[in-house]
């Protein structure tokens, strides 16, 4: 084992081993585990929680697939520790329906109209969607606005032309008296 | 044709599972006990592999087992190849690498981090070799080779000519030549390749993965790992995307098989994205032409003439299968009959081409349409007219083309027509026009058509090659449908099928039309390898094509079942029964008549109620041949018809590009296409937008870019510049149906359209924006900088004058 | 793509990190927002032995007036910049050129100190603290110690921060009421790293001609560029748009920035003096509008 230097050493020994009990908010429950300090936050919501809907496109930050609403923002779940989520608030798709019978107004809007196709980036897209409508707008976005909004998120299936109309479906949906979004 | 349900705009049955994020990809699965495998990958483009030290790898606990190509070498065949025998490849290098990212060992761990900590303390030792990058170099003599036992970095080298090139341009009143280079991009879909090998009951090896084709190739997987057939099962698991990268992905399901079978507990390997960027076997088409067209004054269209070096990278898996697929459309929609076709395959220090959407094709396309727009300029006539009058016409079909693939149906003037009716190109060129003289804006506008052809008959992979070692005729696709006793349907497609296109979708709308049952009620299934009735699985624009074929055959020995059961109960004659809405009913009496489920009870717990000789339950397969196939002739004069299902689309684009910075912003996007009977025109439209911003990629961003010294510069998505919602255009979509003669309902494929004409039409676009700078797109992409060098040229020029 | 092991550490106050760095040094790294050490750690491009997680230390997220400063904590995150009131009256600039930073869910987490101390060529909070005279606050273990922005950059990624200093604020003097500012990038594709971008602040005078002229350039040269050339001939001009197409040249031999992928030595050459003209030019449309009242 690469052992560090620093673990046998006086200040940093302070911070514990290479292993934390978390305790997190998933999904609107207390979810307590223990985790290595490597590990990111994707990689604790797939394997240890079993939240698979968080994909891993790229784990650099650039393909968005495993974007997840931390705190209520989104973030790109591969850029992030699992220790980092200590006392905060994690949400996956998997809170909005994560029953395919019960969709949720967004999910309901992005299968009208097909805004989806190979399904990797989708989880993002819907939480993302999410959030846009959460922060307030209270106006139908544009088209260039949805694209810029969504734009942290790569899409290699739809040219992303479903994807704006899903978005605006979905805020028209959850402004019509749909479930709160 | 009128259907119920071809042909409506329904939602994918597909949808719900994915929109909870339940895919069932691959890295989802967790078997008891699973590894996980990293690889250590090639910094050095050219090297001997002097040897790989884990002694410190297998130190670190977690770390299981680490394997090399010097294991692979002893117990290992080498992989499946389509291309010359005398380069061969492994899972693992063997003996040298030959690009940077090869793999070069993996490490087996109880999880990913402990086998990247162990992939970290392996150390190599490399003999470098100079490397070979440039294609024109590496046909040289003196070039090194990249392997010793072919002799040459000439992977494959023929000329081909169909009518009199040379008498087609000594009659020609232009012939316009150009240099171009297609630049090297991939399918990238936003899930990689995986697998999970495990050895499983009886001593089967089970081998999880999300490559496409397995039904049609798994035996030669097992004759890689060297066991028989039979014990080797794939498992099918749903892709995150393909476009062609998991086409016959064969390394990642063989080595994940190789490492369960050494350590003898399962083992997940999952590319990683540098692992896939750098090494996914499937890099599109590298291209570089010499060509040349002739035309008439009146902008006739005389013949073709060209020469391409294609930078094939260090394997030649699929042999030239890509130059193949471009001879099923090789004169485009056009009615010139003389062509010439010279192809140099090259191997360089490069990751191998594979599948990438149009596989080919779609580079002749853009080559043809380059040529074809710069006949118009020089003639004075506009692209719609010189598209217009070179047509192959509606009542020329089915039409042979030079080379032998025959066009099986088209309108397209009619596509032309539709695309020049949702876009007002006088408006437009007045408004540019305007725009140049009162703002300094630059506007331009471009068109392009292409064929789509779409259902390959798999003679396109040998038909090029002298003496073929596999040449085989088919390429089927099975379905099995089953009626439960309660008269619920089930689907079994088999083989892995579903990569983001519709197959399910698909399906049910078939079965939907067939028996008059909801489409969402069809329960959908994947055969597993040991299962699978023969497939061929997507590729080639294929897939709807084919498995509409396959279940509409087996629904109709299913319907014919129905009606004897339902005949034989009713008393009546069956030819006096019809199928409507779900129920068996008397044609001249519908109230007398038995539902599905009825009918289903009897046929599975009621024998003694069946006609004599009848056995028990409700399930039929079928398996589908590819509709029209001829053999090609030996001697290479004529290829037969491999690629008859002949699709057609049009777009047309007006963009802006800023001279100042050299970035180009779309104004407007038409694309029209015409893939025959329309399944579902939303998911249709879905792939035609998908391919089209594909396109736009190939065409402005994206590029797997190796520098002089061979080092790989595009590893990440920091330099592999996909394009975001930002990028691609608000598209308006329209859709023509010429039916195809040969396939069920007259469907046609459409899965690749869309980025086998977007670069001509974007190219144009560009062109015709800067066209006071003598503005040219000769290479791909085209990146700002290119565009900002030629004005300023262009207006250094303009100012010296 | 896993992060290679190291010893993590969470400290809750300056004091506590400032420690650490004095132990560890230049074996530890600093993890502000993580949206670029996660992706190099991901990518094993890092491997430091130990990490210090500043992002429990309240005292960095504040954002304060004082005087003639806007103080803005290294630990705040980039996309409260974007709609936070007090950013945008006092220096507007910011809240503009921190919209281009990524896509948002990389300013959701990236912080301002992150950036300044991660000291790409092509950011834009580098690239806006040098155009705006900020002063970057560091501690050591002796203490607080202020470095101007145009000292703080001194290489291709490399900053005057000593290994066992901690990024703690940095200084924005507030910007002048009638002043104007511009910002304005070039990249492949929206979002990406700059081609080349430009900051810029101008003030007129009574005679409309410009009285100050700050302009920061991104992606030209190992560090964000302060184009003191182009400033200084158009101190006392007239804001034409030829005087500043022919100022915005004096950028040009700034471009050191050798070919890469994406972007070749003569193009940034041109496209230098092409963003710099256009952020003036923006910066002077601003003025004027605040001039005019609208």
């Amino acid at each position: 084992m690469t052992t560090s230097k620093a673990s046998t050493t006086s200040i940093a020994a302070k911070y514990g081993t290479a292993r934390r009990t978390v305790t997190v908010h998933v999904n609107e429950r207390d979810v307590t585990r223990e985790v290595s300090t490597r590990t990111t936050l994707a990689d604790f919501l797939r394997d240890e929680l079993g939240l698979v809907s968080v994909h891993l496109g790229c784990e650099h930050g650039e393909c968005g697939s495993c974007t997840v609403l931390f705190d209520g923002h989104s973030v790109r779940s591969c850029l992030m520790l699992a220790v980092q989520t200590d006392g905060h608030t994690v949400e996956t798709v998997e809170s909005l329906a994560g029953n395919p019978a019960e969709l949720h107004p967004i999910q309901e809007a992005f299968a009208e109209e097909q805004g989806l196709q190979c399904g990797f980036c989708t989880p993002a897209m819907v939480l993302r969607t999410k959030e846009i409508i959460e922060t307030g707008r209270d106006r139908e976005l544009t088209d260039a606005e949805v694209r810029h909004e969504i734009s942290g998120i790569l899409c290699r299936c739809t040219g992303y032309q479903n994807i704006v109309r899903a978005v605006q479906s979905a805020q028209r949906r959850c402004r019509g008296g749909g479930r709160d979004a | 044709m009128t259907y119920a349900y071809i042909g409506k705009d329904r939602r994918r049955v597909e949808d719900p599972r994915l929109l909870v994020g339940r895919g069932g990809y691959i890295a989802d699965l967790r078997l008891p006990g699973m590894l996980h495998a990293a690889i250590l990958r090639s910094p050095v483009p050219h090297a001997r592999i002097r040897s790989v030290d884990a002694t410190e790898a297998l130190r670190l606990p977690g770390v299981v087992a680490v394997l090399t190509g010097e294991d692979c070498k002893a117990k290992l065949n080498p992989c499946m190849n389509f291309g010359p025998a005398t380069i061969a490849q492994y899972p693992l290098a063997v003996d040298k690498v030959r690009y940077v990212g090869e793999a070069v060992a993996a490490v087996v761990a109880e999880n990913r981090y402990l086998a990247e900590d162990g992939v970290d303390l392996l150390e190599v030792d490399y003999e470098t070799l100079p490397p070979v990058t440039d294609p024109m170099a590496a046909m040289e003599p003196e070039s090194a080779l990249l392997h010793e036992e072919h002799g040459s970095n000439i992977g494959y080298e023929r000329t081909f000519e169909f009518g009199d090139v040379n008498a087609a341009f000594a009659g020609a009143d232009l012939v316009v030549e150009d240099t171009l280079h297609w630049g090297r991009s991939a399918g990238v879909p936003m899930e990689t390749t995986g697998a999970v090998a495990q050895p499983g009951f009886n001593g089967v090896l089970e081998i999880y993965c999300n490559s496409l084709n397995f039904s049609y190739f798994s035996f030669l997987i097992a004759a890689t790992l060297r066991i028989p057939s039979n014990k080797l099962t794939m498992k099918p698991v749903p892709a995150g995307g393909s476009f062609g990268s998991k086409l016959a992905a064969h390394k990642v399901p063989t080595l994940a098989g190789f490492l369960a079978l050494q350590v003898g507990r399962p083992v997940s390997y999952v590319e990683d994205r540098l692992d896939n960027l750098m090494n996914s076997d499937h890099h599109g088409c590298d291209r570089f032409y010499e060509a040349r067209m002739g035309f008439r004054a009146d902008g006739t269209i005389t013949g073709l003439d060209i020469d391409v070096v294609d930078d094939y990278g260090a394997y030649m898996q699929f042999g030239v299968g890509h130059h193949g697929n471009a001879f099923s459309q090789v004169v485009g929609p056009y009615r010139f009959r003389d062509v010439r076709y010279r192809i140099r395959a090259v191997l360089t220090d490069k990751c191998q081409q594979g599948a990438y959407r149009g596989f080919g094709s779609e580079v002749h396309n853009w080559v043809l349409e380059r040529l074809v727009d710069q006949g118009a300029a020089r003639l004075g006539l506009a692209p719609e007219e010189i598209r217009r009058c070179n047509f192959i016409q509606p009542d020329q079909f089915p039409y042979t083309i030079p080379g032998g693939n025959l066009y099986d149906s088209g309108d397209y003037p009619a596509v032309l027509d539709k695309a020049l009716s949702m876009i007002d190109l006088n408006k437009w060129r007045a408004e540019q026009k305007r725009l140049r003289e009162e703002e300094g804006r630059h506007i331009g506008i471009g068109l392009a058509t292409t064929q789509e052809r779409s259902v390959f008959s798999s003679t396109e992979f040998w038909s090029m090659v002298e003496k073929p070692v596999l040449p085989v005729t088919s390429s089927p696709e099975s379905a099995t449908v089953t009626i439960d006793p309660t008269g619920q349907f089930q689907l079994l497609l088999h083989c892995q099928s579903m990569w983001g296109n519709s197959p399910e979708t698909v399906g049910a709308t078939v079965l939907a039309e067939e028996f008059g049952i909801p489409p969402e009620s069809v329960n959908v299934r994947y055969a597993d390898s040991a299962h699978a009735l023969p497939s061929t699985g997507p590729g080639g624009s294929r897939y709807t094509v084919m498995v509409a074929g396959a279940i509409r055959g087996a629904s109709r020995k299913l319907r014919k079942k129905l009606i004897d059961i339902a005949a034989h109960t009713l008393e009546e004659a069956p030819e006096d029964l019809e199928l409507v809405d779900a129920r068996v009913q008397v044609r001249d009496a519908p109230e007398t008549g038995l539902t599905l489920a009825e009918l289903a009870a009897t046929a599975y717990f009621f024998a003694l109620s069946l006609p004599e000789g009848m056995t028990s339950g409700l399930e039929e397969s079928y398996t589908y041949d590819h509709p029209y196939t001829t053999l090609p002739a030996p001697d290479g004069s004529d290829f037969g018809v491999f690629y008859p299902i002949m699709g057609h689309a049009c777009h047309i684009v007006v963009l802006e590009v800023d001279p100042d910075t050299g970035i180009p912003s779309f104004l407007d996007y038409v694309a029209v296409h015409d893939a025959g009977t329309i399944v579902n025109p939303r998911s249709l439209g879905g792939h035609v937008t998908g391919g089209a911003t594909q396109g736009i990629g190939t065409t402005l961003y994206e590029e797997l870019a190796y520098d002089e010294d061979g080092q790989f510069q595009s590893s990440t998505f920091r330099d592999y510049l996909i394009p975001t919602a930002n990028e691609a255009p608000a598209f308006r979509i329209g859709h023509v149906q010429t039916p195809s003669p040969f396939t069920e309902y007259g469907i046609k494929g459409g899965g690749e359209g869309g980025r086998m004409v977007a670069p001509a039409a974007v190219s144009a676009a560009i062109d015709d924006a800067l066209r006071e700078y003598g503005m040219r797109v000769r290479r791909l992409p085209v990146k700002p900088a290119d565009i900002v060098a030629t004005v300023r040229a262009g207006r250094s020029a303009e100012g010296a004058v | 793509m896993k992060p290679p092991p190291f010893t993590y550490c969470d400290p809750e106050s300056v004091d506590e990190a400032v420690a650490l760095k004095s132990e560890y040094g230049s074996d530890s790294l600093v993890l502000a927002g993580g949206q670029s050490l996660l992706p190099m750690l991901n990518m094993r491009l890092a491997r430091p032995e130990v990490l210090i997680d500043i992002n429990k230390i309240g005292d960095l997220q504040r954002i304060e007036r004082w005087d003639d400063i806007l103080e803005v904590g290294a630990g705040v995150r980039q996309y409260e910049l974007e709609d936070h009131q007090l950013v945008g009256e006092l220096v507007p600039l910011l809240p503009e050129a921190t919209g281009y930073i990524g896509h948002i869910e990389c300013r959701h987490r990236g912080t301002v100190g992150g950036s300044l101390a991660h000291a790409h060529s092509a950011a834009e909070l580098p690239c806006t603290a040098v155009a705006l005279d900020a002063t970057v606050v560091v501690r050591g273990p002796s203490g607080i110690r202020t470095i101007e922005a145009r000292d703080f950059f001194q290489g291709r990624m490399t900053t005057a921060l000593e290994p066992e200093e901690v990024l703690v604020a940095v200084r924005y003097p507030v910007t002048p009421q009638a002043a104007g500012h511009g910002f304005v990038e070039v990249a492949r594709r929206a979002g990406d790293f700059a081609l080349a971008g430009a900051a810029a602040v101008v003030n007129l005078g009574e005679d409309g001609c410009f009285t100050s002229v700050s302009v920061g350039v991104s992606s030209i040269s190992d560090t964000p560029v302060r184009a003191s050339a182009v400033e200084s001939a158009l101190i006392g001009e007239a804001p034409t748009e030829n005087n500043i197409a022919r100022a915005a040249e004096e950028i040009v031999p700034s471009v050191t920035a050798a070919d890469d992928l994406h972007a070749t030595h003569d193009y940034r050459r041109h496209l230098a003096s092409v963003v710099v003209r256009r952020a003036i030019t923006a910066a002077v449309a601003r003025a004027h509008e605040r001039r005019n009242g609208t």
